[in-house]
């Protein structure tokens, strides 16, 4: 009879695949001319006095590594992971922000399209059964990944659909015609031609530059500047960010324009957050809170190996 | 459980334990300093048992936020989320049944009133509750008599900073509610006797009077105490005489006029009751031999003392060989002295141990050094010049303290010597009659301010050694100290310990630090430096912890501007 093992080196290991590169477009063909002829100059951004701004994020964590051992078949891996996604709705009236939207989800997911039952766990603990059909173990954890994006993305959707403007953390993966901007901190490729680069050290906190498509993803994307921290160089303090390219050039204008006025209100500092300034406020600190969420990890690894060595939690 | 929310839930992240635990608190409710609380935990193989205890600290944070700048991105920014949590700080007064085990955390926090309240505070245990003052909650708060009466323990002992302690006002706050309240006495209120010193000032001259600032929200804590407001009802006045005012005897007060009687001690009561110690009460009169000349002196004295003829009270010495037995009455001899005043006495007394012209009379002096006679003689003069008018013959003019319920005594206007005279005198009255009765009712109860000077912590004194003597016994004679001092550090501290009720007004902050007042939580030490008037921090012993309690505004006028005139002139206006 199979049985289902917890193995004894951190869940951790191995997990250490940026799964976010796969869905962030390649180096390809740029659009510059969407908004402006070139040569580019800066654009002033455009607070809008829209009353609320939901940042939508998530984060995920394996909480432990499993094997299922059939005599006949031989181990076969999985893992046990719990992810919370939520959003930090920042208001004008009263002018604050506030946790919302929380969901959060544990799911133990095997290869090969195996399945095993998980024993009772207590703590109010319970584990969704899923199985990728692939064997390759390192699929897991961006099967797990891919599970809390799409959790974001409902989050972000529903939000935007009851009013909100949304800033989800990363790239956007719904192409729905929605008040979604997503926000990507780091730029490991840059799009721009050579010839529109000079705009970057131009572009002052608040401005951004014009839009530019990307045919080939479906979206429209434009840099913009939160702060000028000390020290930095022309790319430092800039993020992108990017809307779906079906709400048309004029709404993805005035999104980029609110965008450009409203984020480096929620810049953060260096000598707080070491990813200051893109690593905005309500971001770190919504994050923080859903860490709180997932609950203790060590009495969860806990749980799962006393309930998988038959002892009562 | 009326509100199921309650005020709010037992923290989870810290431990709980059975002396303490924190609540945080619902969004829309409160908990403030003093309130009482009770949480049901479910026991396991036991059963619910309830948690009581009263909040020592409240307090409130911003949660998420980590660095103090976040508090301007939390609230001027409001880009940060956070949670403003508010928690309370509870001291545990009572487990019940009495499982000594911890609240359970996430319980729901209850404010603790009606028969809850009565738990919290013990005040179903007590078995003669008598309200001593209003808590936070308007609610009275209750002591066990039976630890002030002397069944269980006796005394009370209030401290504080002159002035805005109100010690003195508290102590005849609870007198009042002593005497209203003959109920709760019981047998020991038919009868009972209060001797009230005033020491100071002429506050406690006018306890028979209304007072004029006297308003609606003294009137509603006076309603709340189940009390009708009024001043008290039994009062004698005495005051010293004023002194070089010849033959006629007025007291020596400057405020109140009528009501007030001159007391004063014949030289025939002076001998009978031995009050020449009391002359000799300063600390430093231990150190020589005066004590041993004093009491020589004092006992030849009732033995030589005889009544002169058509003068009651004044004496003149014979020597006991000459056989005269107690009562006789003579008829003085050309020249001889006539005692009528301490002068004469010191004069006559003089002719025996330091005579101008001859040898000491060793019955009189033993063999002592002639230099301890002198101070002797020295000490007894200085007493003539400050206290020489409490003593004269003629019609007896001694304190009745049965005359009244309240018999207040004003000394505010003698040197510190008369004033400890006066109080040795009537302490040494009062506890003398109840050990000749050996019985503990009526009650006699004193109240005394300044007890730091009677009762020094260091030296001995006669005074002290009666009051060590009332602080150990009277509990069971029925004679009850009420002692309130600035500094309970400086009072002897048998006194101090044989007090079952501890008060505290305002303390200066280093003497809060005292280990006289290890009876307070660190919390309630460190408001005791911020205390109003009319609160005080109150210890018995059937409740663990200190309790705080207002009192109202009295009924009966403390100054002379405050009294209500009868007739009152401004009446139709």
């Amino acid at each position: 009879m199979a049985r289902l093992y917890v193995e004894e080196w951190s869940p951790e290991y191995g997990a250490s695949v940026d799964t976010d590169e796969s869905l962030a477009p390649s180096e390809g063909e740029v659009d510059v001319t969407v908004e402006q002829a070139l040569p580019w100059d800066p654009v002033d951004g455009v607070d809008d006095g829209f009353p609320a701004i939901a940042f939508v994020d998530g984060i995920r964590r394996v909480d432990a590594r499993l094997t299922i051992d059939d005599p006949a078949a031989g181990p076969t891996p999985g893992i046990c992971g719990s992810f919370a996604a939520g959003a930090a709705v920042w208001r004008r009236e009263p002018l604050s922000t506030a946790v919302e939207a929380v969901r959060v989800q544990r799911l133990a997911i095997f290869t090969g399209g195996a399945t095993a039952e998980l024993p009772a766990l207590g703590h109010g603990l319970s584990y969704e059964i899923e199985s990728v059909t692939e064997s390759d173990p390192g699929l897991l954890i961006s099967h797990f990944h891919t599970q809390m994006r799409r959790t974001e993305a409902e989050i972000a959707l529903e939000l935007a659909r009851s009013g909100y403007f949304v800033v989800a953390d990363g790239p956007i993966s719904e192409l729905a015609a929605e008040s979604v901007v997503g926000y990507i901190k780091s730029h490991r490729v840059s799009y721009l031609p050579q010839d529109v680069m000079p705009i970057m050290a131009r572009l002052e906190p608040g401005q951004r530059t014009p839009l530019f498509g990307m045919p080939s993803y479906k979206r429209y994307s434009w840099y913009q500047r939160l702060s000028r921290p000390a020290g930095g160089h022309s790319w430092s303090g800039v993020v992108r960010c990017e809307a779906p390219q079906s709400l048309g050039l004029e709404r993805a204008v005035v999104l980029a324009n609110r965008t450009a006025a409203l984020l480096p209100r929620f810049r953060s500092e260096p000598h707080i957050d070491p990813r200051a300034p893109q690593n905005l406020v309500p971001i770190g600190a919504l994050e923080r809170q859903l860490r709180a969420r997932l609950g203790d990890r060590d009495l969860i690894y806990r749980a799962l190996r006393a309930a998988t060595m038959g002892v009562p939690a | 459980m009326k509100n199921k929310k309650g005020v709010g839930r037992v923290l989870g992240t810290q431990h709980t334990s059975t002396r303490e635990f924190r609540v945080v608190l619902e969004d829309d409710e409160y908990l403030q300093l003093d309130d009482l609380v009770v949480v049901t935990t479910e026991v396991p193989r036991k059963g619910e048992v309830k948690t009581y205890g009263i909040v020592t600290e409240v307090e409130a944070i911003y949660e998420g936020a980590t660095f103090e700048s976040d508090t301007h991105r939390i609230a001027a920014e409001g880009i940060l989320p956070a949670a403003k949590v508010r928690s309370a700080q509870v001291a545990i007064t009572r487990i019940d049944p009495e499982l000594w085990v911890s609240p359970d955390p996430g319980e729901v926090v209850d404010r603790a009133t009606g028969a809850e309240r009565d738990k919290a505070l013990y005040k179903d245990e007590m078995g003669r509750p008598l309200a001593v003052g209003l808590g936070r909650d308007g609610e009275p708060v209750f002591v066990d008599l039976d630890f002030f009466d002397g069944r269980k323990g006796g005394h009370m002992s209030v401290s504080g900073i002159s002035g805005v302690a109100t010690k003195t006002s508290f102590a005849l706050f609870f007198l009042r509610m002593l005497t209203a309240n003959p109920e709760v006495v019981g047998e020991g209120a038919a009868n009972m006797r209060v001797l009230v010193f005033n020491v100071k000032g002429e506050d406690l001259l006018w306890l028979d009077k209304h007072n004029k600032d006297f308003d609606e929200t003294a009137a509603k804590g006076w309603d709340r105490l189940g009390v009708k407001p009024t001043p008290f009802q039994s009062v004698a006045f005495w005051a010293p005489p004023r002194p070089k005012s010849g033959d006629v005897v007025v007291p020596d007060i400057s405020g109140r006029q009528e009501g007030v009687a001159a007391f004063a001690w014949t030289p025939r009561e002076f001998v009978d009751e031995g009050l020449l110690r009391f002359l000799f009460t300063d600390a430093s009169d231990t150190r020589n031999q005066i004590p041993f000349v004093e009491e020589r002196v004092e006992a030849q004295l009732k033995r030589y003392a005889v009544d002169v003829a058509g003068e009651p009270g004044a004496l003149v010495l014979r020597d006991p060989v000459e056989g005269h037995k107690p009562g006789d009455v003579v008829t003085p001899a050309r020249g001889e002295m006539v005692i009528r005043d301490l002068k004469s006495l010191a004069e006559a007394i003089e002719e025996f141990v330091d005579p101008a012209d001859d040898e000491p009379d060793q019955r009189w002096t033993g063999r002592v050094q002639p230099g301890t006679v002198s101070a002797f003689m020295r000490r007894l003069h200085a007493a003539t010049n400050r206290l020489g008018h409490l003593i004269r013959a003629g019609e007896s003019r001694r304190i009745d303290r049965l005359s009244a319920q309240v018999t207040v005594v004003g000394i505010q206007s003698l040197h510190d010597l008369g004033q400890r005279f006066v109080v040795g005198a009537l302490l040494a009255e009062t506890f003398a009659e109840k050990e000749r009765s050996g019985r503990r009712f009526p009650l006699s109860v004193v109240v005394l301010d300044e007890l730091n000077k009677y009762a020094p912590r260091d030296g001995t004194s006669p005074i002290k050694d009666m009051l060590i003597d009332i602080a150990q016994r009277g509990r069971s004679l029925g004679v009850l100290l009420v002692g309130a001092q600035q500094t309970a550090s400086r009072v002897a501290s048998e006194v101090m310990e044989n007090a079952a009720l501890k008060v505290a007004g305002r303390l200066d902050a280093a003497e809060a630090e005292r280990a006289e007042y290890g009876w307070m939580l660190p919390s309630t030490r460190a408001r005791a430096r911020l205390l109003k008037p009319g609160t005080m921090i109150l210890s018995q012993p059937a409740i663990p912890l200190p309790l705080v309690v207002d009192f109202p505004f009295p009924p009966w006028a403390t100054r002379r501007e405050e009294v209500v005139e009868e007739g009152d002139p401004f009446e139709g206006l």
